[in-house]
C-alpha cells in the first residue's frame, strides 16, 4: 500500500487508457445492453411505480412490479444483460427484497462508467475506485442504521410494510404487514436466534375471496379436499393424524407379476382374498387409535383404491390423500410425528395430535385444515386468497418479500430509513471523501456518489413529483444535518421519514450496494465476447 | 505428363511458404486473443456458448478461453494443447506460455522472411532456452529450510497469482484461504483432499475454509440431526429394490395372498439388507442412489443417519477423507473399511442446510466454502482459487521461488543477450530474437495496465543492467519497482514450465513446411 500513495502524483500521466477500437465497442455494447435492462425495471421502483404486464411464451400473463421477477421473465439474451439479471436473482437470494434497486444502482453506476471511460481512464482503476466506494458505503450505511431489538413488533411492521408498500396489495400492509412478522418471529428457533429457514413457512394460495381474507394458521392447510368417495369423515376432533408411506390397495411386487386365473371359483376367492388383505391393513390402522390419514402420493400404483376407501370411511377414518413427498418434512415437523413406511410399523407412537382437523369450504373450493397441534413444531402456514389468479400470484410475491425483509432483521438487527435518504446520505458523505482522495479515485468515487442519486430521482419521478426540485432539496436538507430527511410519497413532499414510519432492513440497501457495485465491475474487466461451443 | 492425383478429392496441402505463413497467422491469432488477459490488469471475456441454452461465462484464465474456443488452425491448435499442459501440469501460467510462444513464432517470422534457415533458428531458441533456464536457477530463492519465510513465500506466490484475477481484491483472504489448505496437505499434491463448494449469496469476503468435509445433501426424515464419533459406511447399492435383472422374469401366481406374499417378502429382504447394513456397527450410512421410503424408516428406528443420492464425487470424496471404502454388498461386515469422524451435524450456509463432517480421519481433508454474487463471480473464484492451490501445492514440493512482475522476463532477457553476443554465426540473430520475445511478456503487461510500456520497459532494461537488481513493473503504481519489497513472487517451477513448453511449442510449429488437411470425413445426410 505504501507504494500507491508514493506514486500518486505520477498516476495521472501513466494511468491514461490507451486501447483499439474494437474492445471500447464491446464495452460500450454491454454497458449498453446493460443500461436498458435496468431502464426497463426502473419505472416500477418505489411506492408509487408501476407494474409490468408479461406476456410469456406459453401465453401465461403475469402482473408484477417485482424487479427479479420481471427480469427472470424477460428472456433476455445479450451475456451482460444477462448479467443484470443474475445480479436481481442474487439480491432475492441475499435480501428477498430490493431487486428493482440493485438493478437500478447498477445501471446509473454503468452510465457513470460510460463517462469515465470517455475520459480515458483505465477500467481496472475505476473498478478498484468503486470496490474502495461500496466499502465506504457500507460503513456510511452502517453508521447511520438504528439497532432494533426482535420485541420490537411495531418496528419489525413498519419495515415489513414498507416493502409491502411499493406493491400491488399496498393497501392491505396494514393486514399482511404484522402477518409476515408474527409468521417469522413464530418460526425462529431459541437455539439458533438469528437462522430463519423460510421454507417453514408455508403459503397457500386459494382463488376467491380478497386478499383481506388473507390468514395465519397456527397450524397446518392443504389445498385438497378430504376423501369423499365413500361419504368417509370430513371433521375430526381430538384428531391422531398418521402420515404414511405405503399404499392401502391390492399388493404389487416390483418383479411383474401375474395372476393365473384357471376357474370361475378362483376369481370370487381372489376378490375375497383382496378384501381380506385390505381389511387386515385397515384394522391394524384402526387398532392404533388412529383417525386421520394423510396418504403420500404413489407413482408406481394407486396409493388408495375406491375399495379402501370404502373401508377407511367405515373405520371412521378421514383420508387426505396425494400429499407430495417433498411436502413429508414439512408436515411432520409441523405435526411432530414421524412418516410411517410400512404397515408393521404402525404404532401409536409415531402419530401426531391436534384438537381439531375439518373440511372448510372456501367459495367454491374446499381445503383442510388442522388446528390445535400438540407439540407443533416451529412452522407457519399462511393461506392467501385473492379475487383472481394474478392477484394471488402478486400477493404471494409480495409477501414473499416481506418475509425477507423480517428475516434480514432477524439475521442482522439494524433498521434504516428508506425513502431514498441513505442513497442521498452516502452521496453526500462519499462526495466530502471524494474531495480528500488523489488522482483518478477520487474522480471515480465522485461518480459513485453522483451514481446513487439515481434512487430518491426515480422515487419522485416515479410519484410525480418534481425531481430536481425534490432532489436538490434533499441534498439541502442533509447538508443541514438531517440525516433522515426522505422523500415523503404520501405528502409528495420531504419530511424526516424516520418519524414516518419508513424504514427498511440495513441488510437490503447494504447488500444492494455490494452486489450492485461487484456486477458493474465485472461488465467493466469484460474486453471481448468470444463464441464458443 | 499428368501429376498423378495423390490425394483424395476435399483433401488440401499447403507447402512451403504458404504453411509456414497458415501456421504463424494461426498462432499470432491465438496469442492477441488471450494477449489482454495477461498481468494484474489484464481484462476478462464473455465466453458465449452458441450450444443450448447459451450460457455464458465470465473469465480471465487462459486455459479456459482456450480451450471452448472453435478452431481450425492446427498451429493454433497446438498452442491450446500446450495451454492444457500447462493447467495439467503447475496449474497456473497458462496465458503466458501461449503468449511467450507466440512471441517467439512472431520473432521467427521476421527472420524467416530475413532468409534465415528454420533449423538455425530453432537452434538458436534452443541455446537461448537453455541459458535463459541457467540464469534463473542462479537467481531463485530456496526458503525449504525455514518453515517461517517458506510460509510467507507461499503467501506472496498466492497472492500474484490471484491478483491476477476476480478475487484481487480479496486476495489477502483467499491467498490465506488457499495457503491453509494447502499446508493441510503437508506435501501431497492431491487436491481431491481439498473440496470447492460454490454457493450463491453473500459476498467474497464471506468465503471461508472449514476442516473436514461438506456434503450438500439432505438427512433423512426422523433420523438424528448430529452425531458425534461417527461410523461411516460409505455405499453405492440399490435402496429401492434388489429386483431380478433378466428381462422378461416375471411371477405367476394364482391368488391374491400370494401376491402379498411375495410383497412381503420383497420388503423382507430389503429389511435384511438393512440389518445387515446396520450390523456393521454404524450410526452413518451414505448411499449414493436413492434411499426409499421404507429402508428410510428402519434406518430412522435404528437411529441411523441416512443419506441418500450423494453425487459420485461426492461419495468419493467422503470415502477418501474419513477413510472408508465404497462397499456395494454387506454379507462380510468384517471385511468393510468403515469411515470415521468426530461429528456430524447439519449447517446452514446461506438459505440451504448441508452437512458437515468434522473430525475426520484423514487431516488433510478440508472444504472451502465459496460465496458470491452470482454463479458467474462464483465459476470465476473457483477457477482462480484452484489456479492458485495447484501453484502451490506445486511449490510445496519444489521450493524454489522466483520474484514475478516482469522480473524473471528480464533477467533471462539479459543472460540471453550476453549470449548472443558471444555467439558467432547466424545463430545469435535467433537467440537476439528469442531475448525479445522474452521482452515482450512485462511489455504486454504494462500495455495491458494501460502505461507506457515503451517508457516503462526501458527503464527495467536499464536497472537490470546492475547486478542483483530486484526491478519489476509495479503496475499499481506504474514504474518500475523493487519485486522483493512489494512482495511479488512466482514458483520456479510454474516459470521453468513455461519457459520450456513455449519454446517447444514454437520450434514445433517453425519445423512445419507442409500441411497436410484430410478430407472430413463423409457424414450421411440424414436432414
Amino acid at each position: 500500500m505504501a507504494a500507491v500513495t508514493a506514486a500518486q502524483p505520477r498516476s495521472s500521466k501513466t494511468e491514461s487508457y490507451v486501447d483499439n477500437k474494437r474492445k471500447e465497442d464491446i464495452r460500450q455494447a454491454n454497458i449498453n445492453a446493460a443500461r436498458s435492462v435496468a431502464d426497463a425495471v426502473r419505472t416500477s421502483l418505489g411506492p408509487k411505480g408501476m407494474d409490468k404486464m408479461i406476456s410469456t411464451a406459453s401465453g401465461e400473463v403475469i402482473i408484477t412490479n417485482d424487479g427479479a421477477t420481471i427480469l427472470n421473465k424477460m428472456e433476455v439474451l445479450q451475456p451482460a444483460a444477462k448479467m443484470l439479471v443474475e445480479l436481481s436473482k442474487s439480491q432475492d437470494a441475499a435480501a428477498g427484497d430490493g431487486t428493482t434497486t440493485v438493478v437500478v444502482i447498477a445501471g446509473a453506476l454503468l452510465k457513470q462508467c460510460l463517462s469515465l471511460l470517455s475520459h480515458g481512464i483505465h477500467p481496472t482503476v475505476i473498478s478498484d475506485s468503486l470496490h474502495k466506494a461500496s466499502t465506504k458505503a457500507v460503513d456510511v450505511l452502517t453508521a447511520m442504521a438504528v439497532p432494533l431489538e426482535l420485541s420490537d413488533r411495531e418496528s419489525l411492521i413498519k419495515s415489513a410494510s414498507t416493502s409491502l408498500n411499493s406493491k400491488v396489495v399496498s393497501q392491505y400492509s396494514t393486514l399482511l404487514a404484522p402477518l409476515a412478522v408474527d409468521s417469522v418471529l413464530s418460526v425462529v428457533d431459541p437455539a439458533k436466534p438469528d437462522m430463519v429457514d423460510l421454507r417453514d413457512i408455508k403459503i397457500v394460495k386459494k382463488l376467491g375471496g380478497t386478499v383481506d381474507d388473507t390468514q395465519l394458521i397456527k397450524g397446518l392447510v392443504f389445498d385438497k379436499k378430504a376423501s369423499h368417495a365413500a361419504g368417509g369423515p370430513t371433521r375430526m376432533e381430538n384428531a391422531k393424524i398418521a402420515v404414511i408411506q405405503f399404499q392401502i390397495s391390492p399388493p404389487k411386487t416390483d418383479i411383474e407379476q401375474s395372476i393365473v386365473v384357471s376357474d370361475y371359483t378362483q376369481m370370487d376367492r381372489i376378490l375375497k382374498e383382496e378384501r381380506n388383505y385390505i381389511l387386515g391393513m385397515i384394522k391394524k390402522i384402526k387398532a392404533t387409535g388412529c383417525n386421520v390419514l394423510l396418504i403420500q402420493k404413489s407413482i408406481l400404483r394407486d396409493a388408495v383404491t375406491d375399495l379402501s376407501l370404502h373401508y377407511l370411511a367405515k373405520a371412521k377414518i378421514m383420508v387426505i390423500k396425494d400429499v407430495e413427498r417433498d411436502d413429508i418434512e414439512f408436515i411432520t415437523k409441523t405435526l411432530n410425528c414421524l412418516p410411517i413406511a410400512n404397515i408393521e410399523h404402525f404404532r401409536a407412537e409415531k402419530l401426531g395430535h391436534a384438537d381439531l382437523v375439518e373440511e372448510v369450504s372456501i367459495g367454491d373450493a374446499k381445503i383442510v385444515k388442522v388446528t390445535g397441534i400438540k407439540d407443533m413444531g416451529r412452522t407457519t402456514t399462511v393461506l392467501v386468497r385473492g379475487s383472481n389468479q394474478l392477484v394471488i400470484d402478486e400477493a404471494e410475491r409480495s409477501l414473499h418479500d416481506a418475509l425477507c425483509v423480517v428475516r434480514c432483521l432477524v439475521s442482522k438487527r439494524f433498521l434504516i430509513a428508506g425513502g431514498g435518504a441513505p442513497e442521498i446520505e452516502l452521496s453526500r458523505q462519499l462526495g466530502a471523501w471524494s474531495k480528500v482522495l488523489h488522482g483518478m479515485e477520487g474522480y471515480c468515487v465522485r461518480s459513485f456518489a453522483e451514481a446513487l442519486e439515481v434512487i430518491p430521482y426515480t422515487l419522485a419521478e416515479n410519484a410525480g413529483l418534481n425531481p430536481i426540485a425534490i432532489v436538490t432539496e434533499l441534498r439541502n436538507r442533509h447538508a443541514q444535518g438531517e440525516i433522515n430527511a426522505g422523500i415523503n410519497v404520501r405528502k409528495g413532499q420531504i419530511t424526516n421519514i424516520l418519524e414516518e414510519n419508513v424504514v427498511q432492513p440495513l441488510l437490503v440497501s447494504t447488500s444492494a450496494i455490494t452486489l450492485a457495485t461487484e456486477c458493474v465491475r465485472m461488465i467493466l474487466k469484460i474486453d471481448d465476447i468470444v463464441n464458443v461451443r | 505428363m499428368a501429376i498423378e492425383k495423390i490425394l483424395k478429392d476435399d483433401a488440401s496441402e499447403e507447402k512451403g511458404e504458404r504453411a509456414r505463413m497458415a501456421s504463424f497467422v494461426g498462432a499470432i491469432a491465438i496469442t492477441d486473443l488471450v494477449k489482454t488477459t495477461l498481468g494484474p490488469k489484464g481484462m476478462d471475456k464473455i465466453l458465449q456458448s452458441t450450444g443450448r441454452g447459451h450460457g455464458v461465462t465470465v473469465t480471465n484464465d487462459g486455459a479456459t478461453i482456450l480451450k471452448s474456443l472453435h478452431i481450425d488452425n492446427p498451429a493454433a491448435k497446438v498452442l491450446i494443447d500446450i495451454s492444457k499442459v500447462q493447467d495439467d501440469e503447475v496449474g497456473d501460467g497458462t496465458t503466458s506460455v501461449v503468449v511467450l510462444a507466440g512471441e517467439l513464432l512472431r520473432e521467427a517470422e521476421k527472420l524467416v522472411a530475413a532468409k534465415i534457415h528454420p533449423m538455425t533458428i530453432i537452434s538458436g531458441y534452443r541455446m537461448a532456452a537453455e541459458c535463459a533456464r541457467n540464469a534463473l536457477l542462479q537467481r531463485v530463492v530456496d526458503n525449504k529450510e525455514n518453515a517461517e519465510k517458506f510460509k510467507s513465500d507461499l503467501m506472496k506466490i498466492a497472492m500474484t497469482t490471484l491478483s491476477s484475477k476476480i478475487l484481487s481484491q480479496d486476495k489477502e483472504h483467499f491467498a490465506q484461504l488457499a495457503v491453509d489448505a494447502v499446508m493441510r496437505l503437508k506435501g501431497s499434491t492431491n487436491l481431491e483432499a481439498i473440496q470447492i463448494i460454490k454457493k450463491p449469496g453473500g459476498s467474497l469476503m464471506d468465503s471461508f475454509l472449514d476442516e473436514g468435509f461438506i456434503l450438500d445433501k439432505k438427512i433423512g426424515l426422523g433420523q438424528p440431526k448430529r452425531i458425534e464419533n461417527a461410523k461411516i459406511l460409505v455405499a453405492n447399492t440399490a435402496m429401492d429394490t434388489d429386483k431380478v435383472k433378466i428381462y422378461g422374469a416375471r411371477v405367476r401366481v394364482d391368488s391374491m395372498s400370494k401376491v402379498a406374499e411375495i410383497e412381503g417378502a420383497e420388503k423382507e429382504k430389503m429389511r435384511e439388507k438393512v440389518q445387515k447394513i446396520i450390523a456393521h456397527g454404524i450410526n452413518c450410512f451414505v448411499n449414493r442412489q436413492l434411499i426409499y421410503n421404507f429402508p428410510e424408516e428402519l434406518f430412522a428406528d435404528a437411529g441411523v443417519l441416512a443419506i441418500e443420492h450423494a453425487d459420485f464425487d461426492g461419495i468419493e470424496r467422503l470415502a477418501l477423507v474419513t477413510g472408508g471404502e465404497i462397499a456395494s454388498t454387506f454379507d462380510n461386515p468384517e471385511s468393510v473399511k468403515i469411515g470415521h469422524c468426530k461429528l456430524i451435524e447439519e449447517i446452514m450456509i446461506g438459505e440451504d442446510k448441508l452437512i458437515h463432517f468434522s473430525g475426520v480421519e484423514m487431516g488433510q481433508a478440508c472444504t472451502i466454502v465459496l460465496r458470491g454474487a452470482s454463479h458467474h463471480v462464483l465459476d470465476e473464484a473457483e477457477r482462480s482459487l484452484h489456479d492458485a492451490l495447484c501453484v502451490l501445492s506445486q511449490t510445496v514440493n519444489d521450493t524454489r521461488v522466483l520474484l514475478g512482475g516482469g522480473w524473471p522476463e528480464m533477467v533471462m532477457a539479459k543472460e540471453v543477450d550476453e549470449l548472443a553476443r558471444k555467439t558467432p554465426g547466424k545463430k545469435s540473430h535467433a537467440i537476439e530474437a528469442f531475448s525479445r520475445a522474452l521482452v515482450a511478456i512485462p511489455t504486454i503487461i504494462a500495455d495491458n495496465a494501460g502505461l507506457d510500456s515503451a517508457d516503462l520497459v526501458a527503464q527495467l532494461r536499464a536497472a537490470h543492467h546492475k547486478e542483483g537488481c530486484n526491478a519489476g513493473i509495479d503496475v499499481i503504481s506504474g514504474s518500475v519497482g523493487d519485486m522483493a519489497e512489494l512482495g511479488i513472487s512466482e514458483s520456479f517451477k510454474v516459470k521453468q514450465a513455461v519457459l520450456l513448453s513455449a519454446t517447444e511449442a514454437a520450434e514445433m510449429i517453425l519445423r512445419v513446411d507442409e500441411i497436410i488437411t484430410c478430407a472430413p470425413r463423409q457424414r450421411e445426410d440424414r436432414m
